[in-house]
C-alpha cells in the first residue's frame, strides 16, 4: 500500500508517475494490434480454402481459387461496409482511398464470379457434386444450389455500380449526400448477396466437395 | 505523421468548402447504373425459368452463351451449360441498358430518396424469385397462359 502522502507529492511535482506507469504510446499499440488482429484473421480464413490445395482431388486448384477469391472478397467486402456507414452519416471520408478499396472490392468479386464458373463445371460434371446431391439430396440442388448460382452474381455489378459512381462523381460527391447514402446501402446490398453466396457455397462444399 | 494526414485531410475540406457548388452533379448516372444492374438481374432471374420449361428453351438460351470458355463439354471435366447463355445475356442488357440510360440521364436528376426503398424492394423481389419452392407456382401459372407449363 503506498504512502498516499508520498503520492500525492510526487505527483505534484511531476517526476514520479511517468517512471512508474511507463505506458505504450497508445495510439500505436492500438494500430498495431488492429493491423495484428486483421492479417492473422484474413491468413486463417484464407486457409479454410488454400488447404483445398492439398485435397485429394483433381480438382483442388479450382477449389482453392474459388474459395480463396471469395473469402477474400467477403472480408473486403465486410470491411466496406464499415466505410458505408461514414457515408451514410456524412462524415469525413477518406475518398481517394474509399476508391482504392472499392475497386479492389469490386474486382475480388470478379474474381469470385469468374473462378465459381470454373469449378461449376466440375459441379455439373460426371461423377460430381451435382449427380451426388440429385441421388442422396436433391433438394440441395434444386433449392440451395439454384439459388446459390444467381444470387453469387449479384455482388459484382453491385459493386460496379459504387465503383462507377465515386469515380464519376469524383469531387462532386461532396455536394449530394444522397448519393452518397444511396452508394453506402449499394455496398451493403452488395455484401449481403455476398453472405448469402459465401453460405450457400460453403454447405454444399460441406455436402459433397469436388 | 496522424497529426500530418490529419492536416491534410482538413485542408483538403477547407478547399472542397471553398468551392461553389454551382457545378451541377446529377443523380441520373447513378441512377441509370443502378437501374441497368437490376435489368440485368431480372434477365438471369426469366431467363433461368424459361430454360428450366423445356429442352428446347434451355438449348436456345445456351446458344448465347457458346463463347464463355467451358459453355460446353461433357465427362468429369464438365460444362456450365445453358448458365453461359443466362450470364451472357444478362451481361448484354445489363451494359446496353447502362449505356441508353446514361445517354438519356447524365443531365438529369432523380429523387434517390424516393429510389432508394424501390432499389432495396427490387432486389428482396427479384432474391424472392430464386427461391423455387415460392416462385416455381408462379412460373407455372405465367407458362401456363402461354402453353408451355407441364403438369
Amino acid at each position: 500500500m503506498p504512502d498516499l502522502q508520498l503520492l500525492l507529492n510526487a505527483s505534484t511535482t511531476g517526476t514520479i508517475t511517468a517512471m512508474a506507469h511507463d505506458a505504450i504510446d497508445s495510439h500505436q499499440l492500438t494500430k498495431t494490434l488492429i493491423r495484428f488482429q486483421a492479417i492473422c484473421a484474413l491468413a486463417l480464413l484464407v486457409m479454410i480454402s488454400g488447404l483445398d490445395l492439398f485435397f485429394p482431388t483433381q480438382y483442388a486448384l479450382q477449389a482453392a481459387v474459388h474459395g480463396i477469391s471469395t473469402i477474400s472478397a467477403l472480408v473486403v467486402s465486410t470491411y466496406m461496409t464499415h466505410r458505408a456507414y461514414f457515408l451514410l452519416r456524412g462524415a469525413t471520408v477518406n475518398y481517394k482511398s474509399l476508391r482504392k478499396w472499392t475497386l479492389g472490392s469490386t474486382t475480388l468479386n470478379l474474381l469470385g464470379a469468374i473462378s465459381g464458373n470454373w469449378i461449376y463445371m466440375r459441379y455439373r460434371g460426371q461423377d460430381g457434386p451435382k449427380e451426388w446431391i440429385m441421388q442422396n439430396a436433391p433438394e440441395f440442388h434444386k433449392v440451395l444450389m439454384e439459388f446459390k448460382e444467381f444470387v453469387s452474381l449479384f455482388p459484382f455489378p453491385l459493386m460496379v455500380v459504387a465503383c462507377f459512381a465515386l469515380f464519376y462523381y469524383k469531387d462532386g460527391i461532396h455536394f449530394r449526400h444522397d448519393i452518397k447514402q444511396f452508394i453506402a446501402i449499394i455496398i451493403m446490398a452488395s455484401w449481403f448477396f455476398l453472405m448469402l453466396g459465401f453460405v450457400s457455397g460453403l454447405v454444399l462444399a460441406k455436402l459433397r466437395f469436388v | 505523421m496522424n497529426n500530418k494526414s490529419n492536416s491534410n485531410q482538413h485542408s483538403q475540406d477547407t478547399d472542397l468548402d471553398t468551392l461553389q457548388s454551382d457545378i451541377p452533379v446529377y443523380s441520373g448516372p447513378i441512377v441509370g447504373a443502378t437501374l441497368s444492374a437490376l435489368l440485368g438481374f431480372l434477365t438471369l432471374v426469366i431467363s433461368h425459368h424459361v430454360s428450366r420449361l423445356t429442352k428446347g428453351l434451355d438449348q436456345t438460351i445456351h446458344a448465347y452463351g457458346h463463347w464463355i470458355p467451358g459453355s460446353t463439354g461433357t465427362g468429369p471435366d464438365g460444362s456450365i451449360g445453358s448458365y453461359s447463355g443466362k450470364e451472357t445475356l444478362a451481361l448484354f442488357v445489363w451494359f446496353t441498358t447502362w449505356l441508353i440510360f446514361h445517354c438519356l440521364w447524365r443531365k438529369q436528376d432523380f429523387s434517390l430518396r424516393a429510389l432508394t426503398p424501390l432499389l432495396i424492394g427490387t432486389l428482396f423481389f427479384l432474391m424472392l424469385g430464386l427461391f423455387h419452392p415460392l416462385i416455381d407456382p408462379v412460373v407455372l401459372f405465367i407458362a401456363g397462359l402461354f402453353g408451355y407449363a407441364s403438369p
